[in-house]
Order: structure tokens, then sequence, then C-alpha cells
């Protein structure tokens, strides 16, 4: 008796949640032209606000504080901008954001016109260019760790395929072995060398990708007045291949100033300071002295590098377009 | 009369046969915690193998089952001080190297366990906390008088040589602690059996930028003078005073080993410098008392060099001075773990006066008298009988200024060390280095405050302070 009761309840009820259901549609849904799209953007607000905005709004007011994660019961207290000045006046952010910047600018010049003649390459090759292809995106699929583990076992000291066959080599020839891992200069050009292995085939990629996207009239035109290959690639080919090159040296450029694992797991660092890029510099300042407050303060730094330099890029790009045109 | 010694002798008789199971009888309080599982965090070490046989044996005693994580040596701060500043309790046993003791003491991620020693219930009657040698507990688990954690073994550093390779070129290896056993003497026998050629280095260090904090301090402190002991990084007002002669010394006197490695040596740790050692292609090596079994004794692992090595103490300086430091590893509780009771059950099984000695058989060190006494140990494992006394009367577990600060301050070192390894800069240019940028720790720190008074005290300049009973501490 008391369950039919409820049920018929409910039965009144329910006109009445319709309604309120069709009130809040009509107020939200596509009938209300200022608030729907609000509507089908919230997803993606709240997920950019959970993982980019509050992030970001958080790491503010930790570079604002003296946080120690190691000392939890210290007292905690606002110290304006001195944990940036604290950063700024160190003399180990300097001399990671010079090895950061030079291992970036070497590794993507490098990658990008490793990558853009492969591509250009594969444009000749007819046969078994799917399997090559196949090959040459290895690399890039493996995890950035598992490669850094990859070379590491090869680099190792004495016992490695390239320090054994290269120290072969060199003691036939009279030298000694090549540091490759111990030498400042050799290091830092060593992991060089695997980032340039392990990217390139993003370049390749995406260069392939933009060469597909190329129209075929310019070309025709510049083989009727007999314009030799060298002039049709610089004055066709990379002017019109400019957007991806765009895209794909930002891309690589923010990754590149960002590696990690590569350069942990090769050499932490070492030696000496010669591989310490801003991201290991950052990691160990906030990951070994749990310094969370300078850490946030390098972390927004490196954040606002990146965004210069990819606004300089850009606009670099447009430039030489505008002037081009 | 007759009946009544029977009847004695039959009670004797019994209680000698079951004096073991009433040793182990379990309280109330310990049969009530079956069924909870504990998360223990440790690295990969040779000890922890040792230890880690036992656990199916407690998981039956006790009905507790144990999860273990281990991870590499060189990311168990990091790792455990993540999981610790989290405060979720997702591990509720953390092992404790003695180095970074003060850091998770002070942040307050340890439990104090005097209490849990004292608690009947809880821990069996036999447990005998005085049975700890005082300076292993004293240096490994106490700070700011109370007791955080129980070692698992104690140890000084030392050297391995190879004496087979040293007798074959005509030079006789001193026993442990000899006085004549110094750096010259080292570096000299290095230089003579070194040969390349042959596939044998002189002398297999560690110049890593991570490892200069553990293998070049035995150095550090061999060139000091009577005198200057106790002052190698702070003086009494915590100023730093690493730059000095006898730092630039000792760091030229590492770096001189590099005449007997390879050129790609720069980075080499303990993984590298061990393997080359392990695979009959080094004569010396860095070693610490409790990865003797494992990495150089074990018959199955490392036939070739089984029996041929000498364990000896790091070489004395020119003034005589040897390394009087130690190193352990111990049980922490994480003060938010939510299974305390049965996290601390298990710790004191694991480093109860039965276990301590059984376990030396497959590789662990003691901490405690009865195992450093036990016929187990100097079976298995006699080069620890050596080192007792000195445990007891010479080591300063406080030489290495345990100070929150420690992990920047020998991060400094390190890649100051390195940078002079690979010739990027001189010895002098390293020390000069080294306390402008410890000066700079220790200011960020607070420790320059004019008038402040809650400065940790210097204990290593009165040594009673370790010789407490370890029942004494809170």
């Amino acid at each position: 008796m008391t369950d039919s009761k409820a049920f018929a309840g409910m039965m009144v009820a329910q006109p009445a949640e319709r309604g309120k259901v069709r009130r809040l549609l009509s107020r939200l849904g596509p009938g209300n032209p200022a608030a729907f799209p609000w509507v089908l953007m919230a997803p993606t607000l709240i997920v950019l606000f959970a993982f980019g905005i509050y992030p970001f709004l958080n790491a503010l007011y930790i570079a604002g504080q003296n946080i120690i994660l190691s000392r939890p019961h210290a007292p905690r207290f606002f110290v304006g901008l001195y944990q940036y000045q604290s950063v700024i006046q160190d003399p180990e952010f300097w001399h990671a954001l010079g090895v950061t910047v030079w291992f970036t600018v070497q590794a993507v010049f490098l990658e990008f016109w490793l990558g853009l003649g492969l591509a250009l390459l594969f444009r000749r090759i007819t046969v078994g260019a799917g399997i090559l292809r196949t090959f040459i995106l290895i690399p890039m699929i493996l995890p950035p760790l598992v490669a850094a583990l990859i070379w590491r076992y090869m680099f190792y000291p004495g016992g490695g395929l390239v320090t054994y066959y290269a120290g072969w080599i060199t003691r036939a020839l009279g030298f000694g072995e090549i540091p490759f891992l111990s030498d400042p200069t050799v290091a830092f050009h060593t992991l060089v060398f695997v980032d340039v292995w392990e990217w390139t085939p993003f370049m390749f990629l995406m260069m392939t990708a933009g060469l597909a996207q190329l129209p075929r009239q310019p070309y025709e035109a510049a083989e009727i007045d007999g314009a030799s290959a060298w002039r049709i690639f610089w004055t066709i080919t990379l002017p019109l291949l400019k957007p991806a090159i765009l895209i794909a040296v930002v891309i690589r450029t923010m990754d590149a100033f960002r590696t990690y694992e590569l350069i942990v797991v090769m050499t932490r660092g070492g030696p000496g300071n010669a591989t310490t890029t801003l991201n290991v510099y950052l990691t160990k300042v906030g990951l070994e002295f749990f310094d969370a407050s300078k850490a946030a303060a390098i972390s927004l730094i490196m954040m606002m590098i990146i965004i210069v330099m990819s606004l300089i890029f850009i606009r670099a790009m447009r430039m030489r377009s505008q002037s081009a045109a | 009369m007759g009946g009544r010694i029977s009847i004695g002798l039959t009670a004797a008789l019994i209680m000698t046969v079951s004096a073991p199971a009433i040793v182990h009888a379990q309280t109330e309080a310990q049969k009530a915690l079956a069924g909870t599982e504990i998360r223990f965090l440790q690295p990969a070490m040779p000890q922890f193998a040792a230890i880690g046989r036992f656990i199916p044996e407690f998981e039956q005693k006790y009905g507790i089952k144990v999860t273990v994580d281990e991870i590499p040596f060189d990311q168990y701060r990091q790792r455990s001080l993540v999981e610790m500043q989290q405060r979720t309790g997702a591990y509720d046993i953390y092992a404790v190297d003695v180095m970074w003791l003060a850091e998770y003491a002070t942040a307050g991620f340890l439990e104090p366990l005097m209490q849990y020693v004292k608690n009947g219930d809880l821990t069996d009657p036999g447990y005998d906390i005085d049975d700890f040698l005082p300076r292993a507990i004293s240096g490994t688990g106490v700070w700011d008088d109370v007791l955080y954690t129980i070692p698992l073994g104690a140890g000084p550093v030392g050297v391995t040589l190879r004496r087979d390779v040293a007798e074959e070129a005509g030079v006789a290896l001193p026993p442990r602690f000899d006085p004549s056993f110094t750096t010259d003497f080292m570096y000299e026998t290095a230089k003579k059996v070194h040969n390349p050629e042959a596939g044998m280095m002189g002398f297999a260090q560690m110049p890593g930028r991570w490892f200069w904090g553990i293998t070049y301090l035995p150095y550090l402190y061999a060139f000091q003078t009577p005198e200057t002991v106790g002052n190698e990084y702070v003086d009494k007002d915590w100023k730093i005073t690493i730059n000095n002669e006898r730092t630039i010394d000792s760091i030229e006197y590492f770096v001189s080993f590099r005449d007997f490695m390879p050129a790609d040596s720069a980075n080499w740790g303990i993984d590298e410098a061990t393997a080359m050692y392990q695979a009959g292609r080094a004569f010396g090596l860095w070693n610490y008392q409790d990865f003797i079994k494992g990495f150089f004794e074990d018959p199955e692992a490392h036939p070739e060099i089984v029996g041929k090595n000498a364990h000896l103490h790091t070489p004395a300086g020119p003034h005589g001075m040897i390394d009087p430091w130690y190193g352990a590893w111990s049980f922490g509780l994480s003060v938010d773990s939510s299974n305390k009771e049965a996290a601390w059950t298990f710790i004191q099984w694991m480093t109860s006066k039965e276990i301590q000695e059984r376990a030396t058989e497959f590789g662990a060190g003691p901490s405690r008298h009865s195992t450093y006494k036990s016929e187990t140990l100097a079976k298995h494992q006699p080069w620890w009988v050596d080192v007792y006394d000195f445990m007891l009367k010479t080591t300063n577990p406080d030489e290495r200024i345990r100070v929150p600060e420690w992990a920047e301050i020998s991060d400094i070192m390190g890649e100051e060390g390195n940078r002079v390894w690979i010739g990027e800069i001189d010895a002098a240019t390293a020390a000069a280095n080294m306390e402008r940028r410890m000066t700079e720790v220790m200011r960020r720190a607070g420790y320059y405050i004019p008038g402040r008074t809650d400065l940790p005290p210097q204990h290593w300049r009165d040594m009673s302070y370790y010789d407490r009973l370890p029942s004494e501490w809170k």
C-alpha cells in the first residue's frame, strides 16, 4: 500500500520534473545562442582549467612562497619575487639555460635537415618505400626512456656495442678510446646524436606530409623554364613548405627544450654539469632538494622562454613569407 | 626424592624445548593483526635481498601480508620523499639510510619508535633493545634524542682489494686497521698491479657526480689532522670550512686514480665500478661492509673472485687519520601509516636477535652485540668480526654532518669534484666553489640568522652522546 502511494507520488511529480528539465534546456540549449556555445565548450574548458590554468595559477602561487616539501613544518609565507631573483642569480641556472639552448639548436637543426632530406629522397624511391618508411619511424615509436636505455647500454664504457667497436677502431688507428659520456664536449654531442636519431623520423613524417600537399603547377612551370633542381628546391619547395616547417620546428623546439629522460638516463647531467639542461636542473631542485617554490619559479621562467622563442620563430617565418611574397 | 628430581628434570626439559616457542609466542594484540596488509619501500641492495628471504616466514607466523616495492638505490631518496610528503600512508615502512634520517625526522615523516619498543603487547619480551650497539642505534636511528628507526646492519666503509693480484706483484696486503695501509700504499700498489693490456686496472673508483658524497669522503677524512677533525665541513658556528689544503689534497688524491681507469669512466658509479671488479678486471674497489657477501664473496654469483679478496678499512692519510664513519640502513615506520602496529610487528621481528643472526647467513649485516658474537656470523661472514671493536669504540656516525641540508651539500661536492675529474677545473677551484655554494645552502636554510637558538647540536664533538644505552632514548 505504502509502495503504491509512493509510486503514485512519483507519477505526480514527474511532469513537474520534466518542466524543470525543459526550462533548463531552453536556457542552455540551442534556443539560447548566448549560452549554448559555452555549454558545448564546457567539457573542454573544464579540462583546460583542471590541467592547464589551475596548475599554472598554482605554480604562480607556489613560486611566491617559500615551500620546501621536505620541511612541511617550516613556516610558509609570501616572499614576492624572491624565488625568481634567486633563480636569476644562480649561476647554475644560466649554465643550464646555455646548455639547453645549444642542445635545442643543434638537435632541431640537424633533425630538420635530415628529416627534409629523407622526405625528398623518399619521393624518388618507388620500390620498398613502405617498408623503409616503417623502419625509419621505429625510433620515434619507442618511448624516450626505452630509447635512452638502449643507447646507454650501447655507449656503456668498455662493453657497449658502440664503445667496443669504436674503441677497437680507434685503438687500431693508434688513438685511445673515445670518451663518449665522460668528456664534456663529446658527451654533449653524444646526447645530440641520440636525440637526432630518435626525432629525425618525426621531421621526416611532417615533411613527407607537407611535400604531399604541394601543388604540381609551380614545378611544371619551373621545369618548362629549365630551372635546376637546386633552384626549384630553394625557390619553390622550401617556401611552399613553410607552414609544415613552422609547425614541425616549433613542436620539436619545445620538445627538445624539455628533453629529460635521455639526459637523466645517459649522463644524469654530467660529467660535471656539462649536460645539465634546464629540465635536469629543475628536477634536481624540485625532486632532490624538494624546494618546490624555487622549482615552480624555474618552471615558469622556462615556460616564458619557450613562449618567447616560439613567438620569435613564428614572427620570423611570417616576415620571410611576406618578404618572399 | 628421586621422584622430585625426575619431575624437576622433566620440567626443565619441557622449559628448554619450549623456550623458543615461549619467546616467539604471539600476544593477543599480535594475533589480532592477522589479515592486515603492510607495504614496505626498499632500495635494491644485497642486505634487503637477504632479509627478503624471511618475509614468507613472517607472513605465515603472523598472518600479516607484506608487499615490498623495490627501486634502484640512486632513485630511492627521491621516491621515498615524494611518497612521504604526499602524506597518503601509501607505505607503512620505509628503508632509511643513515644520511637521510635528519631530513625525514625533522619533516615529521617518521613515527617515534620507543613507545612500540616498550609495548609488551606488540614487542617480544626477548627483543632487548640494549642488545643493539649503542652507536648503531644512536647514529642510525636517533634524531633530537628520539628513536625513529631500527638498524638492519651497520658497518664501516672500506676497500676491497684482490689479494692474489697483490701477491703476484710481490705486495703483501696488511690486515684490516693496520696503520701501514695508507693512502700512499694504496696508490703505489694500484700503480704496481695496473696492467691494462692484461685487462687489470689498478683501481675502480666511482667518480660519477652522484657518488662523491659516498666514495670520496673516506679520503677527505684521511687527509685531516688530529686538530682539524670535526671541522671538515663546518666550524662550531656552522660556517663552511671546506676550502682548505686538506680538501684540495684529498681531491687530488682521489682524482689521481684516473690514471688507472678507462677514458670513459667519469660517470662511473657503483654499478659500473663493481661490475669491473666482479669481472676480475680491477684490483681494488670501494666497499661498504654490508655489500661484501653479496658483491664479492658469493660463490654462486661471483666464482671468479670469491676467496681472493682482502677487505680492508679505507686507508689512513698522511697524519694517520682514517674515516670513522659507518653506513647503515634501517627500518622507519611512516607517521601516516594506518597499520602502525602491524608494521612495528614486522620491524621488531626482522630486527630480532633470531632473524638478525639467521639473515647473516645470506649476507645481511649485524647491528646487535649478540649477532656480532654469533657463530653464524663468524662462519658465513668472518670479515664482520674484525669491525666489532671499531663499531664500539671508534666509529663516529655523525661525521658526515647529519643535517637536513646534506643532500644539497653532497650534490655540490659531487658536481665540483667531478669537474676536477674531467679536467674542467682544478682542485683548488673546486674547494673554493664548494665553500661558496655550500655557504649559500646554509644561508638559505637560515643557519646564519643572528640570534637563532634552535640550530641542531653538533654531537660529533662529544662522542659520549652516542654511547648512551639504546633504551635511554625517547
